[in-house]
C-alpha cells in the first residue's frame, strides 16, 4: 500500500508492528524481509518517488572542520536512497575489518565476519549480484589474460568487485507498494523521536509536511534506517526529553563519522607489459564485468600497523591530470549522470565524456603505465563528527553540520600501503611504483584534492558496551528497548571497500532479529 | 655428434668472453661497464626520468657521486656482491631482486626502488650526458 503524505488530515496517527524511518537500500531491504508476515509495517519516506530539489534541500548541511562534499549531493533523499545514483560497487568486508586492532584506536565490532557470511549471501539476492564467489581466480571468466598479477599471497592479493545493478526505488517499488502488510509513507518527513517518560523506550515519531501538516506514527518496534548522517541529526535533534538528543547518554551520537580515503596514489609502471596480465582490473563502465583491486594482507597490515585499503589499477599516461573521487565527479557531472539515467540511459553515460578529456593521450595499444587509486578506510575518531547547526531546514529541523576529521594513522596508511607494494612489484620483477607528492612530505597534512567516496559511516557506532557504542550487536539502541538502527551509521570501522552490500547484509540480519522479537 | 660436458663448458665460456670483450670492464672490477650503466628501468622510465632519478640518488648520497665511486659501490664485495661475473646483466638483475626482498630500497622522486638500481640510475645520470 501506499499514500503520499501530504493527503493525510493534519494530527492522524498512524498505527503499525513496526516503524521504519527511511526507504533507502537498508530500509527497504527490511520492509521486503518483513513483507508477506503478519506483521504490519510502516515504511516512512521523506521524499517521494522521484528526485524533488525542495526535499533534496533537506540534506544540505554546515561543513566545518575538512572540506567536504556538498551534503545535499552527496546523499539522495527520495524512494530508493542514494542507490538512485550509485554506480554499484560491491564487496565483502574482510575478516580484520571486524577484529579489535591494537595500532588502530576504538576498532573492533561485537560480530565477526562469519557471523555475516550467511547474510552476505542471502544480500547478494537483494542487489541482483553474480555468485557468492570472491576469489579473484573466480572471476577469470574463461578469459587467461583475467589472472591475477603473481605477488606473494603472503604480502598481497587481488580483492574482487562486482557491480550491482539494482536502483532499489526501481527495482522494488512495485513490490513494496503491492505489499498487504507494508504501508508507504511518502512525502513523510520524520522530524523527532518521542521516547516514554523514563526513555527506556520509544512512543512514536512525528512527521511533518511542507504543507504544515504534522502526525505522528505509532508502533511496538523502530527502525532508523535514514541515511548515516540524517540517523545521527534525527537523534540529536530528538532533544526536547533528553538535551543531547535521544540514545546520547554517552555523547556518542554523531561520534566516528568515517568515510573512504579515494584519492590518487601512485603510479605503476610495468616491466613487460606484453607478458603481464592487467584485465581483471579494468573498470567496464556499464557492463558490470567484476574487477579487482590490489589489496594487502592482513599480516601485512599487522606488521606495518596501517589500515586496510586497497588501489585500483588503471591504465593512463604519466601526464594525465589524475583526480580523486569528489574532483572528477563534481555536482555537475553528478546532475549530467542523474539526468542520463532518468531519460533512461540512452547513449553514452556523461561520464564517457569526462573520462575522455582526462586523457593527455591515446590509450595505451599494451598499457605500460597505470594510475593507482586508493580506496581506505579512515581509523575511527571520536571527533569526526556529525552535530546539530544552528540553522534549520524548512521544516524547522536544524541541519547537520559536519565536522570530518582525520588522522596521522590515515595518511601513513595509504603511504605505507604503496611501499610494500611498491617492493612487492620490485622483487616479482613486475615494475616499479612512484608514491604521489602529497604522501612524502608530513603525515598530518591533507591535499586540497582530500576526498573520500560519498559513503558515509559510523555516527551511530555498534559496541556492546554503551559507553563505546550508540547500538549493541543487534543494531539496539542502547537504552531504548525498542529502537534500531539501520544502515552504515552503526559501522564501528569502516572496512576498505564500498558500504552497500555490508549494509544489505545487517539489514538483513536485523530483519531476522526483529522477526524474532515481534 | 654428442657434446661431452668438458666440449660444451669451454665452448660456452669462450662465448662469453666473446661478448664480454665487446665492451670494457669497468676499472679495476673486471665488470661489464654498460651492465652497470644502463639499468634495466631504462625500458620502463626512460632516459629522462632515470637520469632525474640518478641526480637526485647522488645529491642525497655525496660519498656516491662519482663515476668511479658508484661503479665500485656496485661491484663491490657484501651485500653489492656481483653473483655471476660472467653476466653482469643477470647478476645485477638478481641483486635487484634480492634487495627488494630484504628492502633494502630507497625512495627517489617518490619511486620505490632497489639500492642497486638506484646507484645505477645515479652512474647513468653521469655517463650518459
Amino acid at each position: 500500500m501506499h499514500t503520499d503524505a501530504r493527503t493525510l488530515d493534519n494530527g492522524t496517527v498512524l498505527e503499525g508492528d513496526i516503524c521504519i524511518v527511511g526507504a533507502g537500500a537498508a530500509g527497504i531491504t527490511i520492509a521486503l524481509e518483513l513483507m508477506n508476515s503478519p506483521v504490519k509495517v510502516l515504511l516512512l519516506e521523506g521524499g517521494g518517488f522521484e528526485y524533488d530539489p525542495k526535499l533534496q534541500d533537506l540534506y544540505r548541511g554546515e561543513i566545518v572542520g575538512q572540506p567536504y562534499y556538498p551534503l545535499q549531493a552527496a546523499a539522495l533523499h527520495y524512494f530508493g536512497g542514494t542507490t538512485g545514483h550509485w554506480a554499484g560497487f560491491c564487496s565483502t568486508f574482510d575478516a580484520i575489518d571486524f577484529e579489535k586492532r591494537a595500532w588502530v584506536p576504538h576498532s573492533g565490532w561485537p560480530i565477526r565476519r562469519q557471523d555475516l557470511d550467511p547474510f552476505y549471501a542471502r544480500a547478494h539476492q537483494v542487489l541482483g549480484l553474480g555468485p557468492y564467489k570472491w576469489d579473484a581466480t573466480d572471476w577469470k571468466n574463461g578469459d587467461a589474460d583475467r589472472t591475477p598479477l603473481p605477488v606473494d599471497p603472503g604480502v598481497a592479493w587481488t580483492k574482487m568487485w562486482q557491480f550491482s545493478p539494482t536502483r532499489f526505488g526501481a527495482k522494488y517499488r512495485d513490490a513494496i507498494v503491492n505489499a498487504q502488510n507494508v504501508h508507504l509513507y511518502t512525502n513523510a518527513n520524520v522530524c523527532e523521536v518521542e521516547a516514554n517518560e523514563g526513555m527506556r523506550k520509544v512512543n512514536a515519531v512525528r512527521i511533518r509536511t511542507f504543507e504544515g501538516k504534522e502526525f505522528r506514527a505509532r508502533a511496538k518496534t523502530y527502525v532508523l534506517a535514514c541515511h548515516t548522517i540524517q540517523n545521527a541529526r534525527l537523534l540529536l535533534a530528538s532533544n526536547r526529553q533528553a538535551r543531547n538528543g535521544l540514545g546520547n547518554a554517552n555523547d556518542l551520537v554523531g561520534r566516528y563519522f568515517m568515510e573512504h580515503l579515494e584519492m590518487p596514489g601512485a603510479d605503476m609502471v610495468l616491466a613487460k607489459p606484453e607478458s603481464t596480465k592487467t584485465k581483471i582490473y579494468a573498470l567496464d563502465f556499464g557492463l558490470r564485468t567484476p574487477r579487482g583491486e590490489l589489496a594487502l594482507t592482513a599480516a601485512k597490515q599487522r606488521e606495518y600497523r596501517i589500515l586496510n585499503g586497497t588501489a585500483s589499477v588503471d591504465p593512463g599516461n604519466p601526464n594525465d591530470p589524475e583526480f580523486s573521487t569528489f574532483q572528477f565527479f563534481d555536482t555537475t557531472l553528478l546532475a549530467a549522470m542523474r539526468a542520463w539515467d532518468k531519460a533512461g540511459r540512452k547513449g553514452p553515460p556523461p561520464i564517457v565524456a569526462k573520462l575522455g578529456a582526462a586523457a593527455a593521450g591515446p590509450p595505451q595499444a599494451v598499457p605500460r603505465f597505470f594510475h593507482l587509486k586508493t580506496r581506505q578506510e579512515q581509523s575511527p575518531n571520536p571527533n569526526s563528527r556529525v552535530t546539530l547547526s544552528t540553522e534549520k531546514d524548512a521544516l524547522g529541523m536544524p541541519r547537520a553540520r559536519l565536522d570530518w576529521q582525520l588522522t596521522e594513522l590515515d595518511k601513513r596508511s595509504i603511504r605505507t600501503y604503496y611501499e610494500v607494494l611498491g617492493r612487492e612489484l620490485g622483487r616479482t620483477g613486475i615494475g616499479r611504483v612512484q608514491i604521489r607528492d602529497w604522501l612524502l612530505n608530513d603525515d598530518r597534512s591533507w591535499p586540497s584534492f582530500l576526498s573520500g567516496g560519498w559513503h558515509h559511516m559510523g555516527t551511530t557506532r555498534m559496541n556492546n558496551d554503551p559507553k563505546q557504542g550508540v547500538v549493541d550487536a543487534n543494531c539496539r539502541v542502547h537504552g531504548l528497548s525498542n529502537l534500531f538502527i539501520g544502515g552504515a551509521a552503526v559501522y564501528a570501522t569502516a572496512g576498505a571497500v564500498n558500504p552497500t552490500l555490508t549494509l544489505v547484509a545487517l539489514a538483513l540480519r536485523l530483519s531476522d532479529h526483529l522477526k524474532t522479537k515481534v | 655428434m654428442a657434446l661431452d660436458r668438458r666440449r660444451f663448458l669451454q665452448i660456452t665460456a669462450a662465448g662469453v668472453v666473446a661478448t664480454l670483450t665487446t665492451s670494457a670492464p669497468a676499472a679495476g672490477t673486471g665488470v661489464d661497464v654498460k651492465a652497470l650503466e644502463e639499468p634495466d628501468l631504462l625500458t620502463m622510465l626512460g632516459a629522462e626520468r632515470v637520469r632525474e632519478i640518478g641526480i637526485r640518488y647522488r645529491a642525497a648520497t655525496p660519498n656516491e657521486s662519482t663515476a668511479s665511486s658508484l661503479r665500485a659501490a656496485l661491484s663491490a664485495t657484501g651485500p653489492g656482491t656481483l653473483l655471476f661475473r660472467w653476466s653482469p646483466a643477470e647478476s645485477i638483475r638478481s641483486q635487484i631482486q634480492a634487495d627488494f626482498a630484504a628492502d633494502r630500497t630507497v625512495m627517489l622522486d617518490g619511486w620505490v626502488l632497489s639500492v642497486t638500481e638506484a646507484k645505477q640510475c645515479a652512474l647513468f645520470s653521469l655517463t650518459s650526458a
